[in-house]
This record gives C-alpha cells, structure tokens and sequence, in this order.
C-alpha cells in the first residue's frame, strides 16, 4: 500500500472518529438539556426590583426542579390577559389576581408567601394623621384620600369594601380620591397623609409595619381609622395544564425553604428567602381566599365585575 | 415457686418497689411537678439550681428527697452494720459517668424511675426512652459477660465514705436554715414541691428500703437479661409499677396518651438515645441514678463520685441548654448525648479484660 | 485515738473549731460585707420585680390599644417596640393575642408558642406574668377545630404545625418538670 493511500485511510478514519465523538458530545448535550417553562412573576414596584428580589428564587427552583424557568416580570395590568394567552405555567401574584386567575382559568393554588406578623395573610388599613381628628370611618365624608394600585387587595381593594360596608360610598362621599403614578405606590400613599398632603391613605397593613421596622414612620404618627380582615397575601400558582407531580414538587420546594436555604445566582451564593423578601411560604386552602372573593363582590371588582 | 414465695429477701424487694411506685405517685400528688413524684434528674437539676450552679430561676429548690434518700440509706447501713468507707476505683471515671447520666436522663426529661412513673400515669411518649434504656442495658449486659469491668473498690481508711452524706446532710440544713445564698423558685416546676417534711420522711423510709433490698431500675432488667425471671429486682420492678399504675388511677393522675403530656417531647429518637446511654451506664457503674445515692449514702465513694458528677452534670446541663423541653431536644443536648455515648464506648473499650493469648 | 500528744492536740483543737464555728454561726454579729455577699436572693426578687415592672410599663401602650379594640394600631406599637427589645417574650404573647383576635389562628398560636418557650413564667398560673388561663382557653378552643383541618387536609403543613405546637402548650400546661 503506498505512503498516499495509507495517509488517506488514516485521514478518513481520524474524521469517522471525530465525526462519532462530535455526535456523542452533541448527544449528551441533547440529554442534558432541560425542558423550558416560564414563570410571570407580578410586578411590586418595577421590573428591576422583581428581577432582583425573584431571581434567586426562580433559580433554585430551576436547579431543583431540573427546569430552566424563565423569569417574566409582568404589569398586574396586563397579568390576567397574557395568562389567558398561555404565556406563563406559574404564577406569582397578589391574592386578587389569583382569584381572577382561579375564576377565569381555573388556576391552581400551591403556595402563599409569608411575610410580616400575619405570616401568610395581610390587611388593608385606612389611616390618617395623629393631630388630624379623623378617627372614624363616619369622619371620611368630604375626606381627601389616597388609594394604593387598583388591583391590590390590601391598598385599594380592602379599604374599598370597608368603607362601603360603613355606608360610604367613595365615588360620591368623599371631595376626592387619587391613585399615585410610577413606583412605591404603598409607600407613597403613607408619606401622602404623613406630610399632610391628604386627609386619609389606604395603606396595606404590611407596608406600615416595614415602614415602622425601618424607622421611617412611628406608630404613634397615625390613627388606625379602619382596618380590614385578614385575607392571604402574594400567591404562587400553577396553569391547570401543568402535571401534578410537578406542580406537587414545586409546591414542596416552595414550604421546604428555610432562612438557610441558598442558592447559586450570578456567581454569589445567596439566601433565597431573604433576597425575595419573604419569610416563608405557608400551604392554605382555596377556601382562606373567601374574604377576598366577598370583597371584590362587594367592591363590584374583577372577577366579580359587574356593568 | 414455694422458695420464691418464702424469701424474705425477695418481699422486701417486692415491697421496697411497692413503696417507691407508690410515693412516686402520692409524692406529685401531694405538690411535687406531675409525674415527677420522684425523679432523681430532676431533682439533682433543682438542688444545683438552689447552690446557684445554674441560672434558671424556675428551677432553683433544695429537694428534701435527696437527703431522705442518702440518709436513709446511710442509717439502715449503719444499722445493718453494713456502713463501709469503701471505693478509690477510677474516680474520674466515676465523676465523668455522673455528668453523663445526667445527660442522658435530662435528654431524655427524666431518670429511670421517673420513666416508670411517666408510663404509669399513660404517658405513651416514653416507649422510645424504655425502648432505649433496654438496648442500653442488654449491650451493657453483653459487655460485662465479654470481660468489660470496672473493678470494684475496697475498703478505705480515712473515712471518706461519710462525706456525701454530710454534704447533703449540709444540703438539708439549707433547706431549713435557707440561708440568703440559697435560691429557691418561687414559680416553675422547681416551686411545685409536696410538703418538706412529708416528702423527708418518704424519702427517708425509701432509702432505708433501698438500701436493704438493693433496689435498683436498671439492675432489676440487668438481672432479667442475666439470670431471667428469677431475678428478685425484676420482681420489685413489677411490683413498683403495679402499684404506680394502681395509685395513680387511685389519684385520677392517670391519663393514657400521647398529646398533652406533662414534660414530655416528640424526639423519640434522642429519648431513644438518652436512655440508651443511662442503660448502658448505670449497667457499668453498677447502679441507676438512684442506686447510686443509695450506695453513697452506704459508705461507697465510687458512688459518691457518681453523685458528685450527676450534681455538676445537673448545673452544667442547664447552663448550657443541653436538658430537654417539651419542644424537644437542644442542638447541644444531641450533641452532649453524642459525646456521652462515645465516652461509654471508649470505656467498654478501655475496660474490658481480655484473655492473655 | 487519744493515744499520744498529737492525737490529743488534734482533739483539743477540733473542739475549740467546733466551738467558735457554732458562736460564728449562731451568737457573732452579721457585718456589713457578709450582708452584701449574702443578699443574691434579694438581687434576683428585684431582678424579677423590676423586670415586671418594665416589661408592663414599656407595653401598657400596646395593651391600651388592644383594650380599646385598635388591634391593629397595637400590632403596629409591637413591631415599633421591637426595634429597640426584639425577641422579648412579652412581646411574642402579646402579639399571639393580638393575632388570634384577629384571626390568624396558626401565627398566633406559633407566636405563644414562641413566648413560652422564651419564658416559662407566662404558661404559670402563680407568676405575674402569667397567662395560664388564656393559654388554657386557647389550647381548649382551637385544639379540636385544628384537628379538624389536619383530618381534612392530612398534608398541610401549615396546620400540622399548627397542631404541634398547640400540643406543647398542652404539655406545658400539664406542668412535670422542664
């Protein structure tokens, strides 16, 4: 055999073996590879801020659940209407979204956030300054206030229902009421009345005591004109076409974080809960979101709403 | 059979049981903490309190009980012409194996005979502490008949043997003397206590009872492993749980089940533990908890550095979170039990006499 | 015993030890230094007293508020007290009963589980601080209706927790030794 056509044979046979390890490396990258889901996550503040606090989380869940989640940060807006559209397999949420979510889309519950001295429920309180002399919910007649975003239950939708419960009608009894723009929306409406800009805020219950744990405001600045039941507070939930097993172990992953829990995100190792800002998770029943289900009835709110 | 029911040795067992089951009860009943009638854990953890070894101001109370019980003994050692200054074996030993009774019977929130009085008033939570005590006792059992063996003390001069019994002679005193320096609860369990005199003249008459019959928890189920049914400790253990479930039935103390017992947790595993170490000790050092008062109270000064060690161990556990609660066993409770049963092993180890090839 | 001199020395001095030790104890003036070393009873009933006394003066805001019905302008004084005394148990009962008030059954259960186990004084019936026969109430009142929810969802974490820790303020309840 000559030294041409042994040098060709040994050519051929180094690319087959190339060939053959290529498409094994590239094999075991197809296994490797994992399946996609998307989870939208509703805005607080803004999109920065949900990426910042959430994705820590969404990236243990995606170590732990061998599923690379995508991160969608979402308008409550427009929440209900890219859900109907099939954008999202989970669901992370105020507690009005997911019962509108629940009632339209039938979407399942699997956990609620834990945050402040309700655990996993919140409030909405109708506030006002200390020296003001309104104390009551009968003082709010003629009242300036200022609501939280209108699809939250605990700075728009609770105080709503308290003051129509009271026989007040906001739309006609009080001289005005406003909602504020852009970010902070909560924190606002609590500097709103603190420096005299209006006469009564609807602030949630969770927002004052943050804002009383940080030492921005005292206890002792306002009068708890009114404050609500109790209801759940941000809810994680599951598309209905989503496998229970899955949505079993993501619900578990979620009640099984700890403060020590920890994950790996962008190169630093970080505490899950802490980064998110939230306690804990706590596993109620459709049934503990009644209280809001009664006031978004009563409020005539989504998914109840009637022209 | 006939000789059985002719022994005077074994009704005095037989009723030295009776007595202990039933005080055990009477004595909670009448304002000791429920189901710690008798507890020798317990009540060493009061006594270090009362001296100021430890700061839980609910557990601070010179229980008269611990005298009664060494003084009991001492006077029926006396009596019998059984006192003797005797020990000087592994001192150090002895004291380490104190502290560690301690632990384990604080892990556990009580001393083998408090265990007893736990299940005979329906306190189902303690199965895995009986559980525990058993294995500890068989593999302690096991050790002694592979050569493990702590030998024995001798006769001593100096009498040193009436030391312990002073000290706690100088304990009561304090009781009734009750100094400034002394602390006593006035809330918790450590204020629950039955009447002082009352529960003297119990404890003296059990340490009399124990000292001629040699009663003993773990040397009663010992002996059971040993030589079977005709154990006549085993008989005085039964005899000391008939007659706790009998009296506290009698007291309307009885209440079977797992939920809402008083001084008891879920962590089976540690109570498993705890008592796993308790078994396997008391078995090597000859003696439960209470044996080992009784004993001192004889004139034994092994024993008296036993005492001197569960006395330490009942400070130490307290300041340092290692006892029990009802939420459960502490990270350093575990951890001290941990410790504790790689001390027994290593002795089992270190002790044992091994054939010469 | 006596045999020799120094047995008889020994005796002599025994004696006259035994002798001065019984005047010390029984006959001799108390001085002012004993007095000081001596008063670690008294210095833990002030200890107590005082601390009683600041923990009711420090919340009686809190408990004025609960009194008039303002729970949650109570609540809101807790957490405003928390920052300078966090992790005080008086605060963790009090909080418990604000919140069972209020309907959060299982966060307030958890948070007298929390006082009780920070101190042991409140499950007491005797201490000042005590608040037996509220825990009781408690313990009676919800145990069964907890039990209820774990029978219909066996797997909620959330109120089996719930149901052990109502179980420890049982247990605490029955006294027995801590």
């Amino acid at each position: 055999m000559s030294l041409g056509i042994k040098f060709i044979l040994k050519s051929v046979a180094g690319l087959v073996l190339l060939l053959l390890t290529g498409s094994l490396l590239a094999g075991c990258d197809a296994v490797k590879e994992r399946p996609k889901m998307r989870i939208g996550y509703m805005n607080c503040n803004s999109e920065a801020e949900t990426r910042a606090r959430f994705g820590p989380l969404n990236e243990y869940l995606s170590q732990k659940l061998g599923i690379d989640f995508e991160l969608v940060s979402v308008d409550t807006q427009e929440f209900a209407e890219r859900f109907h559209k099939g954008e999202f397999d989970f669901t992370h949420t105020n507690s009005l979204l997911y019962i509108i979510l629940r009632e339209q889309k039938n979407l399942r519950l699997l956990a609620t956030e834990k945050r402040g001295q309700y655990g996993p429920r919140t409030a909405g309180t109708l506030i006002s300054r200390k020296d003001s002399g309104i104390k009551t919910l009968a003082d709010l007649k003629g009242k300036y206030l200022l609501f939280g975003p209108q699809l939250a239950p605990s700075g728009f939708l609770a105080q709503y229902d308290l003051m129509l419960q009271a026989g007040i009608n906001p739309e006609q009894d009080l001289a005005y009421y406003g909602i504020p723009r852009g970010s902070f929306k909560h924190e606002k409406v609590v500097y709103g009345v603190y420096f005299g800009k209006y006469d009564v805020a609807a602030a949630p219950a969770l927002d004052l005591e943050l804002m009383i744990r940080d030492g921005k405001i005292t206890a002792d600045d306002f009068n708890i004109i009114a404050q609500s039941e109790i209801f759940p507070y941000c809810t994680f939930g599951a598309a209905r076409q989503i496998p229970d097993e899955l949505a079993e172990k993501f619900r578990m992953l979620l009640l099984d974080l700890t403060p020590e829990s920890t994950v790996t995100y962008q190169s630093e190792t970080v505490k899950v809960l802490d980064s998110a800002w939230i306690d804990g998770f706590a596993q109620l029943e459709d049934a503990d979101y009644d209280p809001i289900r009664r006031m978004a009835k009563n409020a005539n709110m989504p998914p109840y709403q009637e022209f | 059979m006939r000789r059985f029911l002719t022994d005077r040795h074994i009704w005095l067992v037989i009723v030295s049981g009776g007595i202990l089951g039933t005080f055990g009860v009477l004595l909670a009943f009448w304002g000791n903490p429920e189901h710690s009638g008798i507890c020798i854990s317990c009540f060493l953890e009061n006594t270090a309190g009362a001296l100021g070894l430890h700061p839980d101001t609910r557990m601070q109370y010179l229980r008269p009980e611990l005298p009664g019980f060494i003084l009991g003994a001492m006077a029926s050692a006396l009596v019998g012409k059984e006192f003797k200054t005797r020990g000087g074996k592994a001192p150090i030993f002895r004291f380490m194996s104190g502290f560690f009774l301690l632990v384990g019977c604080t892990v556990f929130i009580g001393c083998p005979i408090k265990l007893f009085l736990r299940l005979t008033a329906g306190d189902m939570t303690v199965w895995s502490g009986l559980l525990g005590l058993l294995v500890g006792i068989g593999i302690a059992t096991r050790g002694l008949t592979s050569g493990v063996y702590i030998d024995r003390g001798e006769t001593q001069r100096g009498g040193g043997g009436v030391l312990v019994p002073l000290l706690f002679l100088f304990f009561l005193l304090l009781l009734f003397v009750r100094p400034a320096f002394i602390l006593f609860s006035e809330r918790g369990s450590a204020a629950q206590h039955a009447p002082v005199l009352i529960s003297l003249l119990v404890a003296l008459l059990i340490g009399v009872l124990a000292q001629r019959s040699r009663f003993c928890i773990t040397g009663a189920l010992r002996d059971l492993f040993l030589i079977g049914f005709r154990a006549p400790l085993f008989w005085g253990l039964v005899a000391m749980v008939l007659a706790a479930v009998v009296t506290s039935l009698l007291t309307g103390s009885f209440r079977l089940g797992l939920y809402g017992q008083p001084g008891a947790h879920f962590d089976m595993f540690w109570s498993f533990a705890g008592m796993l170490l308790v078994g396997w000790m008391s078995v090597l050092i000859g003696g439960c908890p209470f044996r080992q008062l009784v004993k001192a109270g004889e004139g034994d000064t092994d024993a008296g550095m036993v005492v001197l060690g569960m006395l330490t161990g009942a400070g130490i556990v307290q300041s340092w979170n290692i006892s029990a609660t009802a939420a459960g066993v502490s990270f350093y409770g575990q951890v001290a039990v941990l410790v504790g049963l790689i001390f027994v092993l290593t002795t089992s180890l270190l002790f044992r006499e091994r054939a010469t090839a | 015993m006596f045999r020799d001199f120094f047995d008889r020395a020994h005796w002599f001095a025994l004696g006259g030890l035994v002798i001065a030790l019984f005047y010390l104890l029984f006959f001799s003036p108390v001085d002012g230094s004993t007095v000081r070393k001596q008063d670690k009873r008294l210095e833990l009933v002030l200890q107590e007293k005082a601390r009683i006394a600041f923990l009711l003066e420090t919340y009686a805001p809190v408990e004025e508020l609960a009194a008039a019905g303002n729970r949650a302008a109570a609540l809101l004084k807790l957490e405003e007290l928390e920052r300078d005394f966090p992790g005080e148990a008086h605060a963790s009962i009090l909080r418990g009963s604000l919140l069972l008030e209020q309907g959060a059954i299982a966060e307030g259960i958890a948070a007298y589980v929390l006082g009780v186990r920070q101190n042991g004084d409140y499950i007491d019936a005797r201490s000042l601080l005590g608040r037996h026969r509220e825990i009781t109430a408690l313990v009676e009142a919800e145990l069964p209706l907890i039990k209820v929810r774990v029978e219909k969802s066996p797997n909620s974490r959330t109120w089996n927790e719930a149901l052990n820790n109502i179980y420890y303020l049982q247990s605490r309840l029955a006294g027995g030794c801590e």
